[in-house]
């Protein structure tokens, strides 16, 4: 059966409308959301509300942990005070708009969902915050996959699509207890992994400016990437209306990654 | 070259770093000192070895110490880092020892200290690059110790959280990593890079580097002392 799974809607309900027709025209019927409904885009109670009439099982983002907790991130979450400014200013808008429903429904979204072996989270397992990139060291990668229980492991935050595959992979070792002994050597045979991350609905930053997300068919393990169009637009004149800094509609019309995203990505934030 | 001793888990005690000490003034070339963390414990009075840490006697090899485990437990008690962990029975009943057995006047030192050091290429750790708490052993899977070594980037881990003595070497291996993204598909096989990770003991049990030579060398206070009571001295 094949599911649809979506991340990173970003208060751009165009966007997501038009991701939603996509998915119902194909006749999926079950659809994961990953989490970032809010942050960027100027219609976060719209979208929210979306995501609770169609009762979509949902993963707490980076964004929707924020506005809940408050900004407590360290610095490192921005290349640069401006971009860091910008970031701050659209969380308070955003926090000043959302309803205290729509808050009380992100509060209450889990950091990860689970269906058999498939593991659904925004950023890793480990943390809302962490990146996990296409050309990140692989047995990391791996390791991230394999310490959650799961074969395939769903997530987004990074805003570009891919599917990873990790196979045929092992590891030797020697190990050694005291000085005298003889050292032991050992193998492990890896298994094989998956890595899918589904893009973003609403902040496309893959290199243009269509929405993206995944289907996946777990009766054949096929993974598809799907990029749908949408009003950009109306979305870029809803954030310069809205007050929002203009580099996000500047942003949105081009599709590529700008200034938001920390220099190293890598790195997790200490909070 | 200078050699490095690592010690960890003295558990605030005196007599035990005192014979530590003494040992290593009868080895050759050791430069440097870190202590890697729980210096404090709840099973005993910790303040002289705190004081004795902090300004050490003439002779003494300076110690360059770290937090670990127990003084991480502390500094959240005293509500200087994160949330406590659940409370259980056990674990409030520790804390309140471990509260008895500390001096406040330490906790400011304590909270000081560093998570760990980076030296050369070796990172120094109490548990590991992902948590304080992370107990790196000969037997966890050799996937989680690359992982903790690929986040520190560096060579060589030494982690005492275990209280294990061993080294694990990365010998060789690698992986298959296929990307597709809407621009097309990329395949490349990445090498297991050669790397170690050591677990320093804890309390008797410690070890000595030499970076020059990467020789590791594991030593116990216990093993000398029971020898030298055998003899005649």
């Amino acid at each position: 059966m094949a599911h649809a799974v979506i991340s990173c809607l970003h208060a751009n309900l165009a966007a997501f409308q038009a991701v939603l027709d996509d998915i119902d025209q194909q006749g999926i019927k079950t659809i994961t959301c990953l989490g970032d409904l809010v942050g960027y885009g100027p219609q976060p109670n719209e979208v929210v509300e979306l995501v609770r009439q169609r009762a979509i099982p949902t993963c707490q983002g980076c964004w929707d942990e924020d506005i809940i907790d408050g900004l407590n991130a360290c610095e490192c979450s921005y290349p640069s005070q401006l971009a860091e400014r910008r970031g701050h200013h659209a969380h308070h808008w955003t926090a000043d708009r959302l309803t205290d429903d729509n808050k009380a429904f992100l509060a209450q979204l889990p950091t990860t969902l689970c269906r058999d072996k498939l593991l659904f989270v925004h950023g890793s397992p480990n943390s809302q915050h962490e990146y996990l990139l296409p050309d990140m060291n692989a047995f990391a990668a791996l390791e991230r996959v394999e310490t959650a229980g799961a074969e395939t492991l769903f997530c987004g935050h990074t805003h570009q699509p891919y599917v990873r595959e990790l196979s045929g992979g092992s590891i030797r070792v020697s190990v050694q207890q005291s000085d005298s002994e003889e050292a032991r050597e050992q193998e492990m045979i890896l298994p094989m992994r998956r890595i899918v991350n589904a893009g973003s609905v609403g902040e496309p930053r893959h290199g243009n400016t269509k929405a993206t997300y995944v289907v996946h068919d777990d009766t054949t393990g096929e993974v598809s990437i799907r990029e749908v169009d949408y009003d950009v637009a109306k979305t870029c004149q809803a954030i310069v209306k809205a007050g929002l800094p203009d580099v996000f509609a500047w942003r949105l019309s081009h599709g590529f990654e700008y200034a938001e995203r920390a220099e190293d990505a890598s790195h997790v934030c200490e909070r | 070259m200078e050699r490095w001793a690592l010690v960890s888990g003295l558990c605030g005690d005196l007599d035990l770093y005192e014979r530590i000490q003494s040992d290593l003034k009868k080895q050759r070339g050791i430069a440097h000192l870190f202590v890697l963390g729980d210096m404090i414990g709840p099973d005993r009075n910790c303040d002289a070895l705190l004081t004795r840490l902090r300004q050490p006697k003439r002779g003494d090899l300076q110690p360059n110490c770290i937090y670990g485990w127990w003084e991480e437990q502390l500094l959240v008690a005293y509500g200087y880092r994160g949330e406590p962990a659940q409370s259980t029975q056990n674990r409030t009943t520790s804390i309140q020892e471990l509260r008895k057995a500390v001096d406040p006047a330490h906790i400011s030192w304590l909270a000081s200290l560093q998570f760990g050091f980076i030296e050369l290429d070796c990172g120094l750790i109490h548990g590991s690059s992902a948590d304080v708490g992370d107990p790196l052993k000969d037997t966890t899977s050799p996937l989680i110790l690359l992982d903790r070594l690929t986040r520190l980037d560096v060579n060589r881990l030494f982690t005492a959280r275990s209280g294990q003595q061993f080294r694990l070497q990365l010998t060789g291996g690698q992986i298959q990593s296929k990307v597709k993204d809407p621009t097309g598909e990329q395949q490349r096989e990445q090498a297991v890079p050669k790397r170690s990770v050591i677990g320093i003991g804890s309390g008797e049990n410690y070890t000595l580097y030499d970076p020059a030579s990467d020789r590791v060398e594991f030593l116990s206070v216990a093993v000398r002392s029971r020898l030298s009571n055998l003899g005649f001295g």
